[in-house]
């Protein structure tokens, strides 16, 4: 290890050093929340400063022979490192009105954010199998512990054991599915896998069942780690038990952690033999998207009910990546612009959830929402936006983040195309019971008389930006275009 | 001023911010003042405009918004665009005079969402760039679905969300559209997206004759679901009934109008040869429309949806003149489209004043209005044989247009159209009769002193539709001359291509799939509209059936 591969991975050592020392200040000033969340946030910045000054045009890597390291440092690592730091970043901003009626430490569960941080920001940077594995695996761990974080909580305890075992059979069966491609092509480097799959496309290496068996595991793993239908059920009990904070990281952090998974495995080393797993991609992507919408339309319980959303949301991700197994890289940018997007949104809904959830005992039934207009008019405001931008309503960043996925889509055409027509429909459906909230924000009569609640300044603060992000994706969605058309073109060339 | 289109379409946003900022008690005021500003600026626009000029668009605006895409912020207007606008801008400060006294709760919200919803509206008609144009016909369903939903009557929730989901499945297939029509611009120039938005640009491409079917099919859904057609109104009557009188009375009069102006600008246009081969098709659906719009109208015992089914009946004119593509038709289904817009608004004003003072709109219930409300039983006298057609007003120019353009394609299609003109004389006249003429009715002379007549601020908000009825009854060459130049351009547009040759089979489905569809849902509305005992809700699937507040 040299000192120029510590600089190319530079920010992930940030972020480490930035959890450490979230412990240290914990330790040495123990139950002083301001302190850790000075450290905490102040962590989140210098990795933010580092991700940005160490990013450049020009791919490098680390750890290895020139050109063949196991760390990768290009515009993807950097656009996904920014995204995956800002969402660790307002889970923190939301965390403490909710955890502190409850007695909940925040020093920990900052820290175990950022080690889940450290975990994406591995997976974005892998250039080799092996470190992917491992990225994903410290990427997931923490989010179990997070899960029981309420750990008093039957719910939360249940949630998180459904998450913990699920999640491990898919990491196995994930290892499973790289042992096979590494025996079939004799390297964990995603370039020399990429260029020996070149090699059975053309025919010069004959497909074997192994390497299709491989495949299999492959995206049954994934699978499992995005919630993709039928490989979903551990979402909804897992969501709906998790503390609110908890429940919104989980949601977008992971899921964008795994499609950064997707874009280095699937796009990248397995890029070569998309005509192959591209109807795997449809069909998922059509019943994870249509099941997701249809079971959310029953939910009378606003975490449960997002849970499924995000389950349709993956559904919707997934089109981007068959609109680039189809042919159009600009799948893949859109998938990008989808994540961004649906992470402030969705983070935002959540934020308005544990906001009202900070008086203790209040459930996240649709009958929390009654009349909130009434007692909560602000939170209630952005409450309809983030739903709106969510269904996909212009002139916010979830509009546009369909669009572009649309676009990517009838470019690709034939099946994907058809896609398309699917989503569209489908987004109609999910109309239905984003704007049920609202109706019960402001049509229902509230059900208690409960006077609205003190929020803290950090809470307003992550609020802010979220809304700042969701309006200006979708208004003047060119001033983040061109980093995500970079981030793309890493690549997908 | 060559940002006049930006002032007239974000002055209400304006006043929106402003209400959404000043304390409650200023917040009628200031809403009324950002609709009077922007109709004043409206205004400035028809001053401004050449009829004469052989520029197609004018008071054209273009800044690039998304350049990766080629997306603009272009606006411009043609006389029709300036029509809908000044209708737009007119019928805003009305309703929301209109709403001064009914609506007490919330008031604040209440003029923020109308000034938004005009916002969209305005939007729709001065947009060029097809990716801006479905932006503001998106922002329309917020304000509305927010105004039915929290301010309209006891089965609300139902209907709004019926309003939305019905409008949102054809919006989005109509953005897949024009996605797919872009794409087909840039494969088509290398690549290049510029202009691929660009509905100044794209109007001149002719599309491949498979997507202009395809096409073609997703905007018409849209648009015919907004009209409505039939057999895409199912969502009409519940969203009329439920929402609040200047709700219902910007719902009639512009809403309805962005699905008929968005036919005649875009589908037309840009897919001539596929509106072409489907002219047929909608022709006929135009003429169940217009007969079932007006059977069913007489039959239904709530004031307020009988003016919904009017609506349907007299819109079902507006297509019928756009598909038959001829000068007079395009003449009378635009004019129509503006006097339908002044005339039902009023009919829904009139709803709206016997409503706030019985909190009741069974007709049954009425009765003998003359003696006790004369000023309203002439009101209602007057717009009721002018929606009835009565030549001298304007209603009688638009339909009378609309056939004769009819008459031209095929006399049979006038034929049936006129017969059913009858039925809406029967409908508007027994309606009539049934409210003012005769004794006081029971029910009425309950109320005692508080059925009193029109006030003043009512009789305000009538003045200027009453107005404009007779002077576009008169000279209805001040809207067909400022269309002059829309029509033909649109004509010349619209017949350059032949139809798209359409397999039989595929042609036999395309037919027998909305006749299927007629006849399965007259069987299902002979149950509920007529047999079921009244047709006041038939929504006994409503989702929210404790939502009384």
């Amino acid at each position: 290890m040299s000192l120029a591969d510590l600089n190319v991975a530079s920010p992930v050592v940030v972020a480490i050093l930035t959890a450490l020392a979230i412990l240290l200040v914990d330790l040495a000033l123990p139950g002083r929340t301001t302190a850790a969340l000075v450290t905490a946030l102040g962590g989140l910045l210098i990795t933010a400063i580092v991700t940005i000054s160490v990013g450049s045009g020009v791919a490098t890597t680390a750890f290895g022979p020139e050109g063949l390291g196991m760390y990768k440092l290009d515009q993807l690592t950097t656009f996904l490192d920014l995204l995956f730091i800002s969402i660790v970043a307002m889970t923190i901003l939301f965390a403490p009105d909710y955890l502190a009626p409850r007695g909940l430490p925040l020093a920990e569960f900052a820290t175990v954010l950022v080690f889940a941080m450290t975990g994406a920001m591995v997976i974005a940077a892998s250039a080799d199998l092996l470190l992917l594995f491992l990225g994903l695996e410290l990427m997931v761990l923490p989010g179990y512990l997070l899960a029981a974080y309420h750990k008093t909580d039957g719910y939360s305890t249940e949630g998180a054991i459904k998450y913990f075992l699920l999640g491990s059979f898919s990491s196995a069966i994930f290892l499973f599915g790289l042992a096979f491609v590494w025996g079939l092509s004799g390297s964990t480097n995603i370039h020399e896998v990429s260029g020996t799959l070149t090699q059975v496309t053309t025919g010069a290496i004959p497909f074997s069942p192994g390497l299709a068996m491989g495949l299999a595991f492959l995206t049954t793993g994934v699978a499992f780690k995005i919630a993709a239908v039928p490989f979903h059920y551990w979402t909804p009990d897992a969501y709906q038990g998790s503390p609110t904070p908890v429940t919104g990281y989980l949601s977008v952090g992971p899921k964008v952690g795994a499609f950064a998974l997707i874009l280095r495995l699937f796009v990248e080393a397995l890029g070569p033999m998309k005509a192959d797993w591209l109807p795997v991609v449809v069909v998922l992507a059509a019943v994870t998207m249509t099941l997701g919408n249809l079971v959310a339309l029953t939910q009378d319980n606003v975490k449960r009910m997002l849970a499924y959303s995000s389950i349709a949301h993956t559904g919707y991700m997934l089109v981007g990546i068959a609109a680039f197994a189809g042919g159009q890289s600009s799948g893949i940018s859109a998938l990008l612009f989808y994540g961004a997007a649906y992470a402030f949104m969705n983070l935002g809904a959540f934020a308005v959830i544990a906001a009202l959830q900070k008086r203790a005992g209040v459930t996240s039934q649709l009958s929390t929402f009654a009349g909130l207009v009434r007692r909560e008019p602000a939170l209630t405001f952005l409450m309809l936006l983030f739903l709106l931008s969510l269904v996909g309503i212009p002139p916010t960043a979830g509009f546009f983040a369909k669009v572009l996925i649309i676009q990517s889509a009838v470019e690709a055409g034939g099946w994907v195309g058809v896609l398309a027509v699917v989503m569209v429909l489908n987004a109609a459906a999910a109309a239905f019971y984003y704007l049920r909230v609202v109706v019960y924000m402001f049509v229902r009569d509230p059900v208690s008389d409960a006077p609205g609640l003190r929020h803290g300044a950090l809470l307003w603060g992550g609020l802010a930006a979220a809304t700042v992000l969701t309006i200006l994706f979708g208004t003047f969605p060119g001033l983040i275009l061109g980093m995500v058309g970079d981030a793309a073109r890493a690549i997908t060339g | 001023m060559n940002n006049l289109l930006t002032i007239v379409t974000f002055t209400p946003l304006v006043g929106a911010i402003l209400v959404a900022i000043a304390p409650g008690r200023y917040a009628r005021m200031l809403a009324l003042a950002a609709a009077l500003v922007a109709w004043a600026a409206s205004l400035f626009l028809v001053i401004g405009f050449e009829p004469s000029s052989s520029r197609q668009f004018q008071f054209v605006e273009a800044y690039d918004w998304i350049p990766a895409f080629g997306i603009q912020y272009k606006l411009g207007i043609d006389g029709l665009s300036l029509v809908l606008v000044v209708l737009t801008t007119t019928l805003t400060w009305i309703s929301i005079l209109a709403s001064f006294s009914p609506i007490k709760d919330r008031i604040k919200e209440y003029m923020v969402s109308f000034l938004i919803l005009e916002v969209g509206m305005i939007g729709v008609f001065v947009a060029l760039d097809t990716f801006l144009f479905y932006i503001f016909w998106e922002i329309v369903l917020v304000p509305m679905y927010l105004i039915i939903g929290i301010w309209g009557g006891v089965d609300r929730i139902y209907a709004t969300i019926k309003f939305v989901l019905y409008t949102l499945v054809g919006s989005l297939l109509m953005l897949v559209a024009i996605i797919a029509t872009a794409f087909a611009y840039q494969a088509g120039h290398g690549g290049n997206w510029a202009g691929a938005f660009d509905f100044t640009v794209l109007r001149t491409f002719g599309f491949d004759p498979t997507l202009q079917v395809f096409a073609f099919l997703a905007f018409f859904l849209a648009f015919a679901i907004k009209v409505p057609m039939f057999p895409f109104h199912t969502w009409l009557p519940d969203a009329h009934v439920q929402a609040p009188t200047a709700g219902s009375v910007i719902l009639a009069a512009i809403m309805l109008k962005l699905g008929a102006y968005g036919l005649i600008r875009f589908t037309l246009p840009l897919f001539p040869a596929a509106a072409q081969t489907f002219g047929p098709v909608i022709i006929v659906l135009s003429l169940i429309a217009i007969i079932y719009g007006a059977i069913v109208a007489l039959v239904q015992p709530d004031l307020k949806k009988l003016v919904a089914y009017s609506s349907v009946s007299h819109m079902g004119f507006v297509t019928l003149g756009i598909f038959v593509f001829n000068e007079q038709g395009m003449d009378g289904a635009i004019l129509q489209m503006v006097n339908h817009g002044l005339i039902t608004g009023a009919l829904f004003l009139l709803v709206g004043v016997i409503y706030e003072r019985t909190h009741d709109r069974t007709i049954a219930k009425m009765g003998g209005l003359a003696s006790a409300m004369p000023a309203y039983a002439v009101a209602l006298g007057f717009f009721v044989f002018a929606s009835g057609g009565l030549p001298g007003l304007s209603g009688f120019v638009g339909e009378f247009l609309s056939l004769v353009g009819a008459f031209e394609y095929s006399p049979w299609v006038a034929a049936i159209a006129t017969i059913c003109m009858v039925f809406a004389a029967g409908y508007l006249l027994w309606m009539y009769q049934r409210l003012v003429f005769g004794e006081l009715s029971e029910f009425l002379k309950g109320l005692g002193h508080h059925l009193t007549d029109m006030t003043a601020v009512e009789i305000l908000t009538l003045a200027p539709l009453a107005a404009l009825t007779v002077v576009f009854g008169l000279f209805p060459g001040l809207v067909l001359d400022l269309v002059k130049g829309s029509v033909a351009t649109v004509l010349a547009d619209a017949t350059r291509q032949d139809p798209v040759q359409i397999a039989t089979q595929t042609a036999v489905v395309l037919v027998a799939l909305p006749i299927l569809y007629v006849v399965g849902r007259l069987i299902w509305v002979a149950r509920i509209d007529l047999g079921g005992g009244g047709g006041g809700t038939a929504v006994v699937e409503s989702p929210a059936p404790e939502a009384a507040s």
